[in-house]
């Protein structure tokens, strides 16, 4: 359907059946406000619900961000219609009783297909509509606009759920999801993990990125236990292990702990002190209680025997540290104490004096070279000392690979020698990224400059207002569950504009399977319902359905045959 | 033959139908068996642009307070709604007296005394038709004395109270019982709509034209919900 507008053009006026009421005032920098047609309940209009506003030359995607009820006299709230004056209600609904709705204009995109700027497709906004444009809810055709649709022909998009009270898709853009270093929060309990793995099984399958993944919780690998509220029967999920196979492969710190969760790890990790520098402790200062002078003095161990530092000073006894501590020039307080704090270490079952066979770093380096993405099984060693460690030291040796790698491409410029884009998950992201920590650790680095070197962060944390707002304002894309507390959302918002409206999404979300995402990797901030992790989705991974232990002998069967013959 | 020879010759009987009730004559009785066939309640005997006086067909037979009325005046069809009716003498000097009679003896005895008097009725003019739909406009030019009255038709009703233009009307004339003339007029819309397309439409009807009070009366919300209280408690329509 078309009319002709003044220039002779077509323009496309689409049918819409959801008015939902009409633009009144606003500003560009404070966002529109729309007041509710009266035949329209208010309670429909959830925060970060989806309209179009039709203006006369664009067509404007908007986010509801916020409601309120207005009434033209004060007399009426003063003495508001009895509960039994239902014709009174009706009559003021939409005259003396009214309700306006906030939007936030999100993108703009011109209605006539002749107009120059019509295949650019959604642009930011720098415009406002004219007084009483229309107010439509949004259809599958205008999120589809927006946020393509998985199945496109370069395999860009990556559906992760749909716009509330919609059923059609929102998708992230998944290459330039890889691009940047992206965060995952909200409050624990609703569904960072599953998002997580969602996302982790996009870029997997896309083959957008190869990840390492640090599990603290071993969740991501293997089966991983499904929160089911309220029942309590609890069922799990399929980890990427088993979504994807070969492409997957398990390291585990604790091996007896995987295995007794009845998983073969593809690779044992063991860790030898002489891997670990002085820069793997300092940002361990928190958790070890060290005070600043005693990485000084690690310093001054290092300067001596190099990397040996840590092996020799924890094979020194107790007396003789301090003099040890007078050998080298050293404070003895300082040195006693961090040798008395180091001796942690020793504890750990993945700590070894020397290292035996293969390194490793090089191992999960073979395995990222090739394209297998890695989960590292922390097992049992959950405590935030370890995982720190360890992350630390192998990220820490991860980077400078990658940094030689990227200098080779720079070099050579062939494309065989272009490193693969690397993401590195970390969880309880705080820790590494904290202001005082970021500054130390090489997570930090990552955060900041790592993109030329094609490593980038997924940082899933529950306390993003710990986290430096250096690195924050580097991330591309954020997906964010519920948060509740004022500075988390503040800070999850950083280096966002037009952060207003979205903090009351924010706040107002479902503790499950709801999530914001914003960012470089989506056009407009959008509210969705998280995509269904089952057995549908594990069939869209190309993962093998689920089949009785019948069905798999006679296909066995059938493969022998094919191989060597009929018996 | 005039008309003082007819009632002088006319029996006491003729003067009552079967069932007792005074029958007019003469004058009257020729206007009212024209008046019978064209349907009219009235004619014209005073005008004005805003408001009209029209005498009652019948003594006591005004159309209903609020009712609507169309004159026929100047090939044009004028609308109002009734606002007032009076029955008075119609000699200024000769005001009727108690006679301590109910109605009907006194037919019996003194039918001449009825004769006497008349029914008036004031018509607030509200606009025009122009083919069959309702102009919301004064007419150019006021009803002409002697035009009749007729009462609306139903479909005329609803044809002249879709728009909710009339309210506003109504809330502007001044010199009226403007609420109580609005919910009767209202009634009136609400009955033929009742009647004509059911109750839930009715409903609707009702909703929409106190939605537009209500955008008429903003600065007064006691006014309103006084008026939709009233409503309310007319319960079913």
């Amino acid at each position: 359907m078309g009319k002709q507008n003044g220039n002779g053009h077509i323009i496309s006026t689409r049918h819409r059946r959801g008015r939902v009421g009409v633009v009144t005032r606003g500003s560009l920098v404070e966002g529109l406000e729309m007041k509710l047609d009266a035949e329209r309940n208010v309670e429909d209009m959830k925060a970060g619900k989806f309209v179009v506003i039709e203006g006369d030359k664009n067509d404007f995607f908007s986010m509801v961000t916020d409601m309120r009820l207005d009434a033209t006299n004060s007399e009426i709230l003063l003495h508001p219609p009895d509960r039994s004056d239902e014709l009174l209600r009706q009559v003021l609904a939409g005259t003396g009783t009214y309700n306006i709705v906030s939007l936030r204009p999100m993108l703009m995109m011109p209605k006539d297909p002749m107009s120059r700027d019509f295949d650019d497709g959604p642009r930011p906004v720098k415009a406002i509509p004219s007084h009483f444009s229309l107010v439509q809810e949004a259809e599958e055709e205008d999120v589809t606009r927006i946020f393509g649709k998985e199945g496109d022909a370069e395999g860009k998009y990556f559906s992760i759920g749909s716009p509330l009270d919609m059923d059609t898709q929102v998708c992230i853009d998944m290459v330039r999801f890889a691009e940047r270093s992206n965060g995952i929060f909200g409050k624990t309990g609703t569904g960072k993990s599953f998002l997580t793995r969602l996302v982790l099984s996009g870029l997997i399958h896309y083959d957008r990125a190869v990840n390492l993944i640090f599990d603290m919780h071993n969740e991501y690998g293997w089966k991983a236990m499904k929160e089911s509220s309220g029942k309590q029967t609890s069922s799990f999920v399929k980890g990427l292990k088993q979504l994807f196979g070969d492409r997957v492969a398990i390291f585990s710190l604790d091996p007896k702990s995987t295995r007794a969760r009845g998983i073969q790890p593809d690779h044992e990790v063991y860790i030898s002190f002489d891997q670990i520098a002085v820069e793997d402790i300092a940002p361990l200062q928190d958790e070890l209680k060290l005070n600043p002078t005693a990485v000084e003095s690690a310093y001054l161990v290092y300067a001596i025997y190099k990397d040996a530092w840590l092996r020799t000073l924890l094979s020194l006894e107790g007396p003789d540290v301090e003099e040890f501590a007078g050998e080298i020039g050293a404070h003895a307080g300082s040195l006693v104490a961090l040798h008395r704090k180091l001796k942690r270490l020793e504890n750990f079952p993945f700590m070894v004096k020397k290292m035996e066979g293969a390194d490793c770093v090089d191992r999960i380096m073979e395995h990222l070279d090739a394209g297998i993405n890695v989960v590292l099984e922390f097992g049992q060693q959950t405590s935030m000392l370890c995982y720190l460690l360890v992350a630390n030291v192998l990220a820490r040796r991860i980077h400078e690979t990658y940094v030689k790698k990227s200098e080779r491409f720079y070099a050579t410029q062939r494309p065989e020698d272009k490193p693969r884009q690397l993401m590195i998950t970390i969880e309880e992201a705080h820790k590494f990224l904290n202001p005082s920590a970021a500054k130390q650790t090489i997570f930090g680095t990552i955060a900041r400059e790592m993109r030329k070197y094609y490593v980038s962060l997924l940082i899933v944390d529950q306390r993003p207002s710990g986290i430096d707002d250096e690195v924050l304002s580097q991330i591309g894309t954020r997906i964010t569950a519920l948060l509740n507390d004022e500075k988390d959302i503040a800070a999850v918002l950083t280096g966002v504009n037009g952060t207003e409206g979205l903090r009351s999404v924010l706040a107002s979300l479902d503790s499950k399977q709801q999530a914001l995402v914003l960012g470089h990797a989506v056009p407009m901030p959008v509210v969705i319902k998280t995509r269904e992790y089952g057995e549908e989705f594990y069939k869209a991974m190309g993962a093998e359905s689920v089949q009785d232990a019948d069905t798999r002998r006679e296909q066995a069967e059938q493969e022998r045959e094919l191989l060597f013959g009929p018996e | 033959m005039t008309e003082g020879e007819v009632t002088g010759t006319r029996s006491l009987e003729s003067f009552v139908d079967g069932d007792g009730r005074f029958v007019p004559h003469s004058r009257a009785q020729e206007i009212d068996a024209n008046a019978a066939a064209t349907g009219r309640v009235g004619e014209v005997v005073e005008s004005s642009t805003t408001t009209l006086i029209a005498e009652a067909r019948r003594l006591h037979h005004a159309p209903d307070f609020g009712a609507f009325v169309r004159v026929e005046s100047d090939g044009r069809d004028l609308i109002g709604v009734v606002h007032n009716a009076s029955t008075q003498s119609s000699e200024p000097n000769r005001r009727p007296m108690a006679y301590g009679k109910t109605e009907a003896e006194l037919r019996a005895e003194q039918p001449q005394i009825f004769e006497l008097l008349r029914t008036q009725f004031e018509v607030f003019v509200l606009g025009y038709l122009h083919d069959d739909s309702m102009v919301h406009l004064f007419p150019p030019q006021p009803a002409r004395i002697h035009s009749f009255v007729f009462p609306c038709p139903v479909e005329q009703v609803l044809a002249v109270t879709e728009d909710p233009q009339f309210l506003r009307s109504l809330l502007e004339a001044t010199g009226l019982p403007t609420d109580e003339l609005l919910l009767a007029t209202l009634r009136h819309a609400l009955k033929g709509r009742a009647d004509e397309a059911g109750e839930t439409k009715a409903g609707q009807y009702l909703v929409r034209m106190g939605a537009e009070l209500s955008r008429l009366l903003r600065d007064d919300y006691d006014r309103l919900s006084s008026l939709v209280r009233r409503i309310t408690s007319w319960g079913q329509v």
